[in-house]
């Protein structure tokens, strides 16, 4: 092994609640390299205390010992990034993350400023052009949307099934945009090194870390996400089409009726029963468009596969799928994921964010037989916060926490004692 | 007056007229004002709302959580007739209201007109009051301004319809003012009311089929008001000199009568006025499917799976058999001698020629299979709904054109249709008990149970009767055609290693994977209680390997054959939005 090579590597997963944040901690012969993945959340855990997310901010700066390295946001959902928010009187988490000087951010292509709703100029280097600036611009404003959306709705509370309220509620939070946290990523980028990054990118972090080999295999730029779409059974545009949505056509500019006129009634009874069933729909239509982009803003997500000393490493956010898709199409990146060591587990264990068949079966180490080398597995999740067990789609999903069990090491904050803000797994290189 | 209508010795009038938008306010008349159109609608007691026996509009505003007090309209005067003036009629409410009435209603009195007997919903009453009695909802409620979001849709489970408005460029539009999308959203809820399991995710035909026919009923039923057809051909606005129809002394251009130009009149798309707008509405990509070129691989490509671009070309199937049909009735006056023809002939030929094609696609439900219906049915069942009536097909071979159009664009009578149209059974098969099949449930049962061999049916099969319906046909010269129609499904549960023979399990599926198999048919009887056709497919036949995989690929596999939601079906096309069910968990 060359001399600049990591002996060892520490991860540290933080108990966030329902989000994610893990602590990448090289330890070279003479120095240690610290990278951060993520830091958002939610959700606390029952009985967390109300400052879990500053305790878990000081915490990884005695972790980092004030110096971070590297910071990686893979998308911009809430429980991703909740934690890079600063305050105006300089206390906020963020504030202290900023204050480790990372020397570099790393972000989706998604995430460049010039492509965002305030550029001046076109996007460029990743080969979508115009689409390309839309699609981010599109997704930024759908999150603009929810705000003022959620709030209208509060006059239906009465109306309508309070479980369709509550995922409303959880799914819309985590996708209103998150704009101090976003300026304060621009902002670390700014002052350092920022990087945005697609499949097939430079990843920029081998700059930070010598010796390890960090390859990103997703998001897939439009382009790319397009070829796959030809072979596939969806319309070739379908994938980004938000792209086509016109914000403006949900958002209610004033709060006044359409016909101010016309007169109107209280509740008769001929319309009772009606207007029950029209707020329902009209609350699923929300909650439908809010799931869409929540899994078009998941699939944002960087993927990030780690390879050093004969070890690999694959951090995976909460890509889908079809962020996926690219990736898994090459048969070179799938015999390198053949070898995963340790495998973050995409989504908090979600039904559909580790592919069931082109991704898990890849990994050779599972093994049913426990063992220091068998695959281990990193899960950040709280349960009951997301998707229903009658309908399948509680996070952590039941069957998938089943077999990560059975076959792997996991490490699961969802276990984790009360007041306990981390547990680590230590890899040794070759 | 809007009471029961008593009128001494004289003939009672059957119809109202209602003055509704032709196609939407953007479409002007000769003097720049809003296009309208006096619709026929059937004559009934109304009350404010309107509401009458099917139709109840309710007009509440979710998004404001308002609800507006209905108009007390003079029902019989039609208020609106004078209606021009675009800014009065996108400000007015009432009419809003009485526009969205009369056009669903109008749809469903063409419907009934077609099928020869009363149009059905699907949904099965009582919504108001669970528990109260089975049997169908007689009302449709209808929303015109249901809520702020670009989209209209039918749903089965709220028995209603909704029609949303939003922003447009800092205008408001209303999606209950275009004609082609109410009477596309009120296609779904009577073909829902006649076929209810076409809304089964189970095939890529079928789940484009709902859209693609809900397009045709709108495009067709637009071209059997002349005055409309007759619009099309002068309005220039918008579209390039070139593109405009030359008229002089109000003869058409030869060269503007044939097929490749006909295609540009706006008409053969749907909504091209608000346009843009509108696409959000229905996600609807079907607009310019009349000049999608024939290609006989469409429906093997994978993009073309997707159901909105495999609806698309149905359509274009069907669009161009009408342009065919059109230019070959303008043949014998004046085309096939390169000559102008007068625009009132012009639109007559053509309103002749979509009522008949409409007709017949209507009556073609009847003779389409109850459960995952292809295109090649829908075409066989077209034919045969056509032959049926008129036998002799010499003056303008619309079957063979129709037969000839279809295949160009990859869709063929599958091959149990001799010459393209269903064939009468191996073994003939009569109803001793005729009289009381016509009208029960049981006594169709019976008959089925009895003949389930001869019929070719799974033993163990769950099997019910939704439905049993005598229908009277009458052709354009009078004659009548007497039919019963008896529909049943059969549903069989089982484990994927359970399978029936022909059938196979997609290779990722376990063998222990719960599998829901839906089979069904359709059989016809004559005025005699003879059976003319048994159109269907059982829960053990072959197709069943292609559905299984079309729904565990496609996700549905486990919303338990759950009714797809058109609301989230537009949205999805809006969106894009997938689900990759073997990659699930």
């Amino acid at each position: 092994m060359p001399p600049e090579s990591p002996r060892s590597l520490t991860i540290r997963t933080y108990q966030v609640g329902f989000g994610d944040c893990f602590l990448l901690s090289f330890e070279y012969p003479t120095q240690k390299r610290h990278v951060l993945i993520d830091f958002g959340s939610t959700e606390r855990p029952a009985g967390a205390a109300k400052d879990l997310m500053e305790q878990v901010a000081k915490q990884i700066r005695a972790d980092c010992e004030s110096k971070l390295h590297a910071v990686v946001a893979t998308h911009r959902h809430k429980d991703h990034i909740s934690g890079f928010a600063t305050k105006k009187d300089k206390t906020g988490t963020g504030d202290i993350i900023a204050a480790l000087e990372p020397d570099l951010v790393v972000q989706p292509w998604t995430e460049e400023p010039d492509i965002q709703p305030d550029a001046t100029g076109p996007a460029n280097g990743n080969g979508g052009g115009d689409l390309q600036h839309l699609y981010a611009t599109s997704l930024a404003q759908m999150q603009g949307f929810f705000e003022p959306a959620l709030e209208n709705l509060k006059v239906l509370e009465k109306m309508v099934d309070s479980t369709l309220f509550e995922e409303l509620r959880f799914l819309g939070d985590d996708n209103i945009s998150n704009r101090l946290a976003i300026e304060n990523l621009i902002a670390m980028g700014k002052k350092s090194k920022a990087k945005y990054v697609y499949y097939g990118s430079g990843s920029g972090l081998e700059e930070v870390l010598p010796g390890v080999k960090v390859t990103v295999l997703g998001p897939p730029t439009l382009k790319q996400s397009q070829e796959i779409k030809k072979e596939r059974d969806k319309d070739p545009n379908e994938f980004w089409q938000l792209a086509r949505l016109d914000t403006a056509a949900f958002v209610s500019t004033s709060r006044k009726r359409l016909f101010e006129d016309a007169a109107i009634e209280e509740n008769p009874i001929y319309a009772r029963w009606f207007r029950k069933q029209a707020a329902r729909v009209h609350v699923e239509s929300l909650l439908a468009l809010v799931r869409i982009l929540d899994d078009a803003m998941n699939n944002t997500s960087v993927i990030l596969l780690f390879e050093v000393g004969g070890k690999r490493l694959l951090f995976p956010g909460d890509a889908q799928i079809e962020n996926w898709s690219y990736a898994l199409r090459h048969e070179e990146i799938k015999d390198r994921l053949k070898n995963v060591n340790v495998y973050k587990v995409g989504h908090h264990g979600s039904l559909n964010a580790t592919p069931k068949t082109s991704l898990w079966p890849l990994f050779r180490l599972r093994n049913e037989e426990a063992s220091e080398d068998r695959l281990c597995t990193l899960l950040s999740t709280l349960e009951g916060k997301h998707g229903s067990v009658t309908s399948h789609t509680e996070v952590p999903r039941e069957t998938l926490l089943t077999e990560l069990k059975k076959d792997s090491n996991l490490t699961a904050t969802n276990t984790y004692k009360q007041d306990e803000l981390s547990q680590k797994v230590v890899i040794h290189f070759e | 007056m809007s009471g029961p209508r008593t009128n001494g010795n004289a003939p009672c009038p059957r119809t109202r007229k209602m003055t509704v938008i032709a196609q939407d306010p953007s479409v002007p008349d000769a003097q720049k004002n809003v296009l309208t159109v006096k619709l026929d609608v059937p004559l009934e007691r109304l009350v404010p709302g309107p509401r009458g026996s099917r139709v109840h509009v309710i007009d509440y505003d979710v998004s404001n959580n308002v609800l507006y007090k209905p108009a007390e309209d003079d029902f019989d005067a039609d208020p609106y007739k004078d209606i021009k003036d675009r800014e009065r009629i996108e400000s007015d409410r009432n009419f809003h209201a009485w526009n969205a009435y009369a056009i669903v209603m109008a749809t469903l009195a063409r419907f009934e007109k077609a099928l020869g007997r009363r149009a059905p919903f699907s949904f099965p009453g009582g919504g108001l009051y669970p528990g109260a009695a089975p049997g169908r909802g007689h009302v449709i409620k209808v929303a015109p301004h249901a809520f702020l979001e670009p989209n209209a849709f039918y749903s089965r489970r709220d028995e209603g319809l909704f029609f949303g408005y939003f922003t447009h460029e800092n205008k408001t539009v209303f999606s209950c003012l275009s004609h082609d999308v109410i009477a596309h959203e009120t296609t779904h809820s009577l073909l829902d009311g006649l076929r209810s399991r076409f809304m089964d995710p189970t095939s890529a035909d079928q789940a484009a089929f709902h859209e693609g026919f809900a397009d045709i009923v709108a495009i067709l039923s637009v071209f059997e008001h002349k005055e409309v057809a007759e619009a099309a051909f002068w309005k220039k606005d918008g579209k390039p000199p070139e593109k405009s129809f030359k008229i002089e002394d109000d003869k058409v251009a030869a060269e503007d009568l044939e097929i490749e130009r006909l295609r540009e009149l706006y008409l053969v798309g749907l909504a091209d006025q608000m346009g843009e707008a509108l696409t959000n509405v229905r996600g609807n990509p079907l607009r310019n499917s009349a000049k999608l070129p024939p290609a006989e691989d469409y429906l093997d490509r994978p993009e073309f799976n997707e159901e909105h671009r495999r609806g698309e070309v149905f359509v274009a199937a069907m669009l161009n058999s009408f342009l065919k049909v059109w230019t070959r009735r303008l043949g014998p006056i004046g085309l096939d001698e390169h000559r102008p023809i007068n625009l009132g002939r012009v639109v007559e030929e053509a309103a002749e020629a979509a009522s008949n094609l409409l007709t017949m696609a209507i009556r073609a439900i009847d003779y389409a299979p109850p459960v995952d219906v292809q295109f090649g049915d829908f075409l066989a069942a077209l034919l045969t709904a056509d032959r049926e009536l008129y036998p002799d097909d010499s003056k303008y071979n619309y079957r063979e054109m129709l037969l000839e159009t279809f295949a160009s664009y990859g869709i063929r009578p599958p091959d149990k249709a001799k010459h393209g149209m269903w064939e009468p059974p191996k073994t003939s098969l009569r109803c001793n008990h005729f009289d009381s099949l016509q009208r029960d449930p049981d006594e169709a049962f019976k008959f089925i149970w009895e003949n389930q061999g001869a019929l070719g049916l799974y033993p163990d099969a769950y099997t019910y009767v939704p439905s049993v319906r005598p229908c009277i046909r009458v052709d354009v010269d009078g004659f009548i055609l007497r039919e019963t129609l008896i529909e049943y499904v059969q549903i069989l549960d089982l484990k994927a290693d359970e399978l029936p023979p022909k059938v196979e399990k997609p290779g990722s599926m376990p063998n222990t994977e719960d599998v829901r198999l839906y089979g069904g048919g359709v059989l016809v009887f004559d005025e005699f209680g003879s059976l003319k056709f048994h159109i269907g497919s059982g829960v053990d036949s072959d197709k069943q390997t292609k559905r299984i995989d079309f729904r565990w690929q496609r996700g549905t596999f486990h919303q338990s054959m759950k009714v797809r939601r058109f609301a989230n079906l537009h949205r999805m096309r809006n969106l894009g939005a997938g689900t990759n069910r073997k990659e699930r968990w």
